[in-house]
């Protein structure tokens, strides 16, 4: 790929390549049983040129044809948007570490007998469960040059479980799933996947009627993602400057409850997102969004900081806000780890303090409702209903609503003393906030 | 190549062995607000093989396309894995053998039209949702364009080339008077065809723009059960996603609970009820002349007078069921195994008309076009674009934030009139399922009036 660079000397002013190799081994179990094996080996390349100030892209996995991709980018750079950012050169950055060749090593046998392993303590625990289990393993190398000087290189390796169970009885089927992802194979516990859905199969066996009042919901980690995604849309530096965060202009105002801390943190900890750069070569940083309450910042790629006068915070990737990945996608702003800072107490004893209450799992209509505005109007896909303190059964069709910023700012309850990693790129407690809408139908 | 995949076919030793090669050339301008936010060309070239050995699937899949002949072997090694491991083999329903080239339609060739020409269109666009009003804060609008070729081929003889086209426009303009009210209006287009897809839509756009504005003063909705009258937009997202994923037996294949519930001959609506998958109606997104296993197209009736009639198949799920293949196995691309999916669905024409609908409902909701929906089994949520109140058989106020839920087949038993105007879709998204997303497909329906619908809301 060094050549290519080259041939691009002297025709433009600037130039980045992105070069992807990525090899995936998913393997799928479908109730239960084995079904399909798959050895994934893509190699994509993506191509961004800027030239009298106007910036054009285009992507290949057609390696053969490189002069094909440059004469693409430069055309479409030809009437592209006038741009104001320079590609970055090196910076000093402490990588995290992101390749373990256990993961690279390990075989498709082994990946099969961890599938294996959970479905058959399900089947212990509920004979009458259908499971479906996703593996996968994946090795992806990174590549990033730019005419700034800049050459990176990183290999990251992620493992992947996922796990699903159905439950159908007449007139009822309860689906529950969870799921898992970690860079170092020895991270990887799905025992703790089947401990946490055999508990909310045991919770679910009862069915209770749903009141429809405003009612405090403690949301589990899981859940939690109903309030956080509004308040994520918030936090990304384009909504900022396109106009449609309600956070825009409100740095060092206390926006949530003091009892609330947001980072984003490409170098977290474990951190399932980590790596050394960003999707720009721009290196990953902690980025405080809020501290104790106050509004301390936003999310920026390179072309968003350059737009908004900001800082690019190493958050410029490829496939959306949640980082999809990939090479095909010109980069956006979008999340490493989100971190939400643990509360002081135990999830049981928030939930004994509940005269009358939900338990929130796991929502249908992510993102449904206006979240610009952080509304959020979800049914709920898991939830439970807590009745002096203690959870008495499995609510269905039950619709929640509120605002994610007034809940959060003048109704939260109190926040767990144990975040864990959901939905693959943030870690949070659970949260339990008062006067939620809920709407019930009765069974 | 012809040559090089069927020497690579022969040369397997699986039982079944099917390559599919795709080369891909596509184009997209994006406007954000005033800003051009990407214009691109990209190409594609990829395969997938898929193999079936002592009733284990393998799969491989790569971009160098050199490398069949080491592909075909790796497939087959992972297959013999997974046949260790499966107590159930996998087997396929027969197929016919097809050797065929399907050429693509195209009015106006989007291949013949520059970036340039594109990105003026789109920005002309987007100049008029920006000026519509100064309460427009932002815009997204977005023009997309592929032309895929398909090169399929399994073991039995069947070689099937297909020239794949597909344009999309999506029209955004986002209002606010102040950050608590921040609203949304949209069109979308989609549909199998060329340029032509994408011109002369300066009055949408200006609907757009103005739907976004008028939404900054409606009302929310107030939670509760209501007769609805969902508009033939919003009906066919709704059947598409709470009822047509449900008739995908790829689904329901492996799990005998479920199987059941979906037993054909259960009556699930009234008898005017008809729900269809059409595989090719000319023009349309969702057209699949013959899906990626080479099974030609079919117009597959889901429900019959009320009656569940088929389930949609793939060779391997018509093989478990006892069924015949629909040509429903299909992939978003050569990164992915054919996996069960609906093609144009839609709910059969009736003969109301949408004032006999909204005559006699004394208290209901009008909800049109869906701005989002997720299903889970039997429970589903949709949340309409907009909606207006229905009072004493009139429509009256515009209201916002109308999520609706329920039942999926209550819901269907609660479908009591059934309107005389059906549209279809595109759009400009498409659907997702396993991983597989965006697909195109489209959906339609004439006007419903559903009873008893549960609104959520403050």
């Amino acid at each position: 790929m060094d050549a290519l660079l080259k041939m691009l000397d002297g025709k433009v002013d600037q130039a980045e390549l992105f070069h992807l190799c990525s090899r995936t081994t998913p393997i799928e179990f479908h109730s239960g049983k084995l079904e399909s094996i798959k050895d994934k080996q893509i190699e994509g390349v993506a191509l961004r040129v800027i030239d009298n100030g106007r910036l054009g892209f285009a992507t290949t996995t057609d390696v053969n044809d490189l002069s094909g991709l440059i004469a693409a980018a430069i055309a479409a750079a030809a009437f592209g948007e006038e741009v104001s950012f320079t590609f970055p050169s090196k910076r000093e950055s402490k990588p995290p570490q992101v390749y373990d060749a256990s993961v690279a090593n390990v075989s498709e046998e082994a990946l099969i007998e961890i599938g294996e392993e959970a479905i058959a303590r399900i089947r212990t625990a509920d004979s009458q469960a259908e499971i479906n289990v996703s593996i996968a393993k994946s090795v992806e190398k990174v590549a990033i040059e730019n005419t700034s000087g800049l050459k990176l290189e990183e290999e990251r390796t992620t493992v992947f479980v996922s796990i699903e169970v159905e439950k159908v009885r007449e007139g009822d089927i309860f689906l529950l799933n969870d799921e898992t992802q970690v860079r170092h194979l020895k991270d990887l516990k799905p025992g703790e996947l089947v401990d946490r859905l055999e508990e909310q199969l045991r919770l679910g066996k009862t069915i209770v009627p749903a009141p429809s009042r405003k009612l405090p919901v403690v949301f589990t980690p899981n859940g939690a993602i109903a309030l956080l995604l509004p308040l994520i849309v918030g936090f990304n530096g384009k909504s900022v400057y396109l106009g449609t965060s309600p956070l825009k202009g409100r740095i060092g105002d206390t926006v949530l409850d003091p009892r609330l801390s947001i980072a984003d943190d490409g170098t977290f900890f474990k951190g399932p997102r980590n790596g050394a750069f960003d999707d720009e070569g721009t290196p990953t940083s902690s980025t405080a969004l809020v501290t104790d309450g106050v509004l301390q910042g936003f999310l920026y790629d390179l072309r968003t900081a350059a737009l908004a006068g900001a800082k690019p915070t190493g958050n410029g990737y490829k496939g959306g806000l949640f980082g999809g990945g990939g090479f095909r996608s010109l980069p956006g702003v979008g999340m490493s780890n989100v971190i939400v800072g643990e509360g002081a107490t135990p999830q049981a004893r928030i939930i004994a303090g509940i005269e009358e209450g939900l338990l929130v799992e796991a929502v249908l209509g992510l993102g449904q409702g206006n979240i610009a505005s952080g509304e959020f109007s979800n049914n709920v896909a898991v939830a439970f209903k807590i009745e002096d303190g203690k959870i008495v059964g499995r609510v269905k069709n039950t619709m929640i609503a509120g605002n994610a910023y007034n809940l959060l700012k003048d109704h939260l309850i109190a926040l767990s003393d144990s975040a864990r990693w959901v939905h693959g790129t943030l870690n949070t407690p659970a949260i339990a906030v008062d006067a939620v809408s809920v709407v019930g139908q009765g069974n | 190549m012809e040559g090089k995949i069927k020497q690579a076919i022969a040369k397997c030793s699986a039982d079944y062995t099917e390559v599919r090669i795709e080369r891909e050339r596509r184009s997209q301008v994006l406007y954000r607000k005033d800003k051009l936010e990407n214009l691109e060309t990209s190409s594609e070239l990829g395969g997938i093989v898929r193999c079936l050995k002592d009733g284990g699937w393998g799969i491989a899949v790569f971009n160098d396309i050199t490398q069949l002949q080491e592909k075909v072997q790796e497939a087959t090694r992972v297959a013999k894995i997974a046949a260790r491991h499966n107590a159930e083999p996998v087997a396929l329903a027969e197929a016919p053998v097809v050797q065929e080239e399907v050429k693509a339609h195209l009015g106006h060739d989007f291949r013949n039209v520059s970036l340039e020409e594109k990105k003026r269109l789109i920005e002309s666009y987007n100049r008029i949702l920006l000026s519509s009003s100064n309460r427009i804060v932002s815009t997204n609008v977005r023009y997309t364009d592929s032309f895929r070729e398909v090169t399929f081929a399994n073991s039995e003889g069947t070689f099937i080339v297909q020239e794949i086209p597909d344009v999309t426009l999506l029209l955004v303009a986002v209002a606010s008077d102040g950050p608590a009210n921040i609203q949304q209006g949209f069109e979308t287009f989609g549909e199998a065809g060329g340029f032509e897809v994408a011109l002369d839509r300066e009055e949408d756009a200006a609907n757009a723009a103005k739907r976004a504005v008028d939404l900054l003063n409606a009302r929310s909705v107030k939670g509760g059960k209501y007769t609805v009258i969902l508009d033939p937009g919003l009906a066919g997202v709704f059947i598409h996603e709470a009822f047509g994923h449900f008739c995908e037996a790829d689904f329901l294949f492996k799990n005998e609970r479920l199987a059941k519930i979906m037993t054909i001959g259960t009556q699930f609506g009234k008898a005017d009820l008809n729900v269809v998958d059409e595989g090719y109606i000319p023009g349309l997104r969702g057209n699949t002349p013959y899906d990626d296993e080479g099974v030609a197209r079919e117009k597959t009736y889901l429900i019959k007078n009320g009656v569940l009639e088929s389930l949609l198949h793939s060779r391997e799920t018509a093989n478990k069921m006892g069924a015949t293949p629909t040509g429903n196995a299909r992939a978003i691309s050569y990164e992915h195994a054919p996996i069960v999916r609906m093609t144009n669905t839609y709910i059969e024409a009736g003969h109301h008309t949408l004032s006999k609908m909204l005559a006699k409902i004394d208290r209901g909701v009008y909800a049109v076009k869906a701005y989002g929906g997720q299903t889970m089994f039997e429970q589903f949520t949709f949340s309409a674009a907009y909606g207006y109140e229905i009072v004493d058989g009139k429509l009256g106020e515009m209201l916002k934030d109308v999520v609706l839920t329920g039942n999926l087949f209550e819901t269907l038993r609660s479908i009591d009139m059934i309107g005389d105007d059906r549209t279809l879709y595109g759009g400009s998204g498409g659907c997702g399922k396993g991983g597989q997303f965006p697909l195109p497909v489209t959906d339609g329906s004439p006007h419903i009036r559903i009873q008893n619908v549960t609104i959520g809301g403050k």
